[in-house]
């Protein structure tokens, strides 16, 4: 393997992601009738963000300026693990998904270390209710893996996504949909384009953040929304058995698909009220539950 | 061969007892003697796990006609070696923490107890002999209770060393017990393996019980937590970090010496899974710095059992590879909570030391005035939350891959399997909030009291043995396929063809926990340098943050709010609120507290029943002595009515 292969993935990890978010906002200025930021607008905004100066809060620790770098670095790390399609992914290896699923939850002890730094009650809140809606979402991711898992008999990333039944495959992708919802701080759980009301919950840890390490976390959030919408698109097509080419391009139709869906409903459904967040996070790891036991008694059958 | 190691383990003895001597005028002495004999041990583990050899040893000397045997294989140089790191580190930390200066009484009692203590626990790693091992126990319990009773003048810290006492005798009644019905048997004292003797079996359930309340199995881990609270810092750190590990090796042992029971694995494993979830549950009420780490202890035994359950259960399928994996993570999360527990107990005593009080929501912003012990207790908090690329996370994906791999066998055990996994995954996912929570409100964001204020960092000792841990916890991490060996080397206890190579994906793990070490430090150093420059200083903003007070913080009540809501059915946590009724603001009280629930509502009932009925004993007792010349002649009646009855039969 020559370094031009990592490279690549790097490559891919770091220009592509922030593109989805720009298709978000696309498609819910589209369905609101409203001409809507451009396509690349994440990307002028990060470069902005680059050259800006940094306003760092004066309870704050070199940590401030250390956790969002980690963070966005486990989460380039857990993304480089995903397999691209028929590409798979650099070092395959067997439980390299417990890696990936642990790798973000450093990112997440990291944002929240980020958050408590400010002393302000409002970052704490956000925080509290991050770190405890992470465990619902937690269960949810790995009862989704172990689904995966004990269908395709193996650990490995590389090989677990393989086609499931129908049946099967729809109620794991709407699991895996809601949980992709809730991790990235979208609508219904979340609010991505506001940050100043007291239901929210991820968005208020990075109220306090500016300049460069803002750039990371903005980036890090749109790697973590493609990771999901990968991992999603090979659960409903696993594309990994057909040729390069055409693979590649189904996975980029599929995370299309996915961040239309995402654009949609954010336009369509108002935000949940807070107590039932942690009722629809159950619900989506019922959905990742129920394809677990259906596939082990389809398994024990056969 | 292994003649030499005698000569090493005679050292070690002789300067833990020449050392104890010391204690009392000589503290410097003390402390070369003590860590002499500590480092030879740690040299007689490490020559024993990696020269495949084991020692024996036996003496002319017998008590009662039992010549002392003593043993060092695999697996007690396996916990040696932890207790020799921790006690290495507790050493030196102890001349900072606990110095003449300060305590001039119970510094030299904790100095003599120290030694004898850490004498007691050795010998029990080393003994092969029934009564010998009890004779370790039972100088390892009571040293350990004057260990925590240093500060004896509080009575807080008496109370729990009485707890700690009476629960710590309930488990050497049961071992009592369980070396008995052994020995009777066997027709000897001597340990070893008894699998050929099947009606053995039900014995491994009294060995369960009974390590189980050293070990601090949920629910025998009441006399934990007020215990490790209440001890001086290095004693909690020897506690959690070795005392409950030999516990554990007692389960271990004997797992492997008795014939197991069919349920044996699944029972370990449930009794891992309980521990685990509610310790960390208990934890996150807790506002208690070192009360809500000593809850974590229950959580990691509990993670430990997870391994080494699911691993004992695949003994029955013939040790299969998920078999040794998951055993392989037990084990190696015996020493890994050893490390980063005591590790972060001795950050806890740093903070305790400077500010005088546990209580998290009194403390805050402390990295200031502390930034080693901030830095250290972060880095201790990423390994026990088992996030990569520390050693807590080695130990864990281990285990995982264990489950995982065995829930793709499409059989009744892979749901299992699932289970656990799913389980650990939460225990997990609260250890993190917990540990966010702690950093948080202790070391994060403003001080909400003076002394929080005016804390001072400690000094070199201190940081040196913290230092020395967070090597450990760090090369643990980074260099996982080191410790694979040496865990083969112990999990042979149970089997002896269990010898497999280094797993490949052990391997790449390491490479990339390597990779993320460095690429994280390159990165952070590249974003540190590049905004040098470009940084302003002011306050919080946080959408308008017009007169911030560091009462406004989230405390720890309020931070673990959520989580302690949902388990409130189990926690039961007491809260007393003063809510504000009139129109204008009133002073108002808001207190939330989790009390040690299982001791509160099951241990506490059936000992008053006890109390009641020594109350009723104690009204035959008055001192009138004509009524005790009534009870003699009664008795007496009793018995020549009993003798005649006898006799006519």
């Amino acid at each position: 393997m020559s370094i031009l292969e990592p490279a690549c993935y790097l490559l891919f990890w770091i220009l592509v992601p922030p593109l989805l978010p720009g298709i978000i906002n696309r498609v819910k200025a589209k369905v609101a009738g409203r001409q809507g930021p451009p396509l690349l607008q994440l990307y002028y905004d990060l470069c902005k963000l680059w050259r800006k100066n940094i306003v760092l809060s004066t309870l704050a620790s070199p940590g401030f300026l250390i956790a969002p770098t980690v963070a966005w670095v486990a989460t380039l790390t857990a993304a480089m693990l995903i397999p691209l399609a028929g590409a798979g992914n650099i070092n395959p290896f067997d439980g390299d998904v417990i890696l990936m699923v642990y790798l973000l939850a450093l990112a997440r002890f990291c944002t929240a270390w980020g958050a408590m730094e400010t002393g302000s009650a409002f970052e704490g809140m956000g925080t509290a209710r991050e770190v405890s809606f992470a465990v619902l979402a937690e269960i949810g991711i790995i009862t989704a893996m172990l689904t995966l898992i004990m269908h395709s008999g193996s650990i490995t990333l590389v090989n677990m996504f393989i086609p499931l039944s129908g049946s099967n495959a729809t109620l794991l992708a709407i699991g895996v949909f809601i949980l992709l919802l809730a991790e990235n701080c979208r609508v219904p759980f979340d609010d991505p384009t506001t940050h100043l009301e007291l239901t929210m919950i991820h968005e208020v840890m990075v109220l306090d953040h500016s300049g460069p390490p803002w750039a990371l976390i903005l980036h890090g959030a749109a790697i973590k929304l493609m990771l999901f919408a990968i991992i999603l698109v090979q659960i409903i097509f696993p594309v990994s058995e057909m040729p390069l080419g055409q693979s590649l391009l189904w996975l980029a139709g599929g995370v299309l698909a996915v961040t239309i869906a995402v654009g949609l409903v954010e336009s369509l459904i108002a935000r949940l009220a807070f107590r039932r967040v942690p009722l629809l996070l159950t619900i989506g790891f019922l959905f990742c539950l129920f394809p677990l036991l259906l596939t082990w008694m389809g398994m024990s059958y056969e | 061969m292994y003649e030499i190691i005698t000569p090493i383990l005679l050292l070690s003895f002789l300067c833990a007892m020449i050392g104890s001597l010391a204690a009392i005028t000589l503290p410097r002495v003390w402390t070369i003697l003590t860590l002499i004999a500590l480092m030879s041990a740690f040299g007689a583990g490490c020559f024993v796990l990696f020269t495949h050899t084991s020692w024996q040893w036996e003496s002319s000397f017998s008590l009662s006609e039992t010549p002392v045997f003593l043993q060092l294989d695999a697996l007690s140089s396996f916990f040696l070696l932890l207790l020799a790191v921790v006690a290495i580190a507790g050493t030196i930390y102890a001349r900072s923490y606990w110095p003449d200066s300060r305590y001039p009484h119970s510094s030299v009692q904790g100095r003599l107890w120290w030694n004898l203590m850490l004498t007691g626990m050795v010998l029990v790693l080393i003994a092969s002999n029934g009564l010998y091992f009890l004779l370790g126990w039972e100088l390892f319990a009571v040293s350990a209770f004057f260990l925590i009773t240093l500060d004896s003048h509080n009575p807080q810290v008496r109370n729990a060393g009485w707890l700690y006492l009476a629960a710590s005798h309930a488990g050497t009644i049961v071992l009592f017990a369980f070396f008995t019905t052994l020995a009777v048997h066997t027709g000897s004292w001597e340990l070893g393996p008894v699998t050929h003797l099947p009606e053995l079996k039900p014995l491994f359930w009294l060995a369960l019980l009974g390590f189980g309340i050293k070990a601090g199995i949920f629910p025998l881990h009441i006399w934990l937590p007020s215990a490790h609270a209440n001890a001086p810092s290095h004693v909690s750190a020897l506690l959690s970090g070795v005392a409950l590990k030999i516990g554990m090796y007692g389960i271990i042992r004997f797992s492997g010496w008795l014939p197991l029971p069919t349920l044996a694995g699944w029972v370990l494993a449930g009794a891992g899974c309980t521990s685990a979830v509610l310790g960390v549950a208990f934890a996150l009420g807790q506002h208690d710095l070192k009360r809500l780490l000593a809850y974590h202890s229950v959580e990691n035994i509990g993670i430990i059992l997870m391994g080494l359950g699911f691993g004992i259960v695949a003994l029955e399928h013939g040790l299969p590879y998920w078999g040794i994996l998951a055993l392989a993570g037990g084990l190696l999360h015996i020493w890994n909570h050893g490390l980063f527990k005591a590790l972060l107990f001795f950050g806890a005593g740093a903070v305790l030391q400077t500010t005088k009080t546990r209580e998290m929501s009194t403390l805050g912003g402390l990295w200031r005035c502390m930034p080693w012990t901030a830095g250290l207790f972060a880095l201790g908090s990423l390994a026990i939350c088992g996030l990569p690329p520390l050693n807590g996370f080695v130990s864990e994906w281990l285990i995982y891959s264990g489950l995982l791999t065995a829930s793709t066998l499409v059989t009744p055990l892979s749901l299992g399997a699932a289970t656990i996994a799913v389980l650990l995954s939460i225990t997990s996912a609260l250890a993190l909030a917990c540990f966010i929570k702690v950093c948080g409100v202790v070391f994060l964001g403003a001080p909400r009291s003076r002394q929080a204020e005016n804390a001072k960092e400690c000094d070199w000792n201190m940081r040196t043995a913290m230092l020395v841990l967070a090597g450990a916890c760090v090369t643990i991490g980074l260099l996982p396929t080191l410790v694979w060996p040496v865990l083969m080397r112990v999990a042979s206890t149970w089997s002896p063809s269990a010898l497999p190579n280094i797993p490949p994906a052990l391997i790449s793990l390491g490479n990339a926990h390597l990779l993320l070490a460095v690429l994280g430090v390159v990165t952070v150093l590249g974003m540190l340098v590049f905004v040098r420059n470009k940084i302003h200083r002011a306050p919080t903003w946080d959408c308008g943050y017009v007169r911030p007070t560091p009462r406004m913080q989230y405390t720890a009540g309020s931070f673990a709010g959520i989580i302690t809501a949902w388990f409130s059915s189990i926690l039961r946590p007491v809260t007393y609120q003063l809510r504000p009724t009139t129109f204008f603001p009133v002073k108002a009280t808001d207190i939330s507290h989790t009390p040690e629930t299982v001791l509160k509502y099951l241990i506490q009932p059936v000992g008053r029943v006890f109390i009641v009925l020594g109350d009723l004993a104690t009204s035959f007792q008055h001192g009138r002595i004509q009524s005790y010349i009534l009870y003699l002649f009664m008795a007496l009646l009793v018995l020549v009515g009993a003798v005649t009855m006898v006799h006519l039969w």
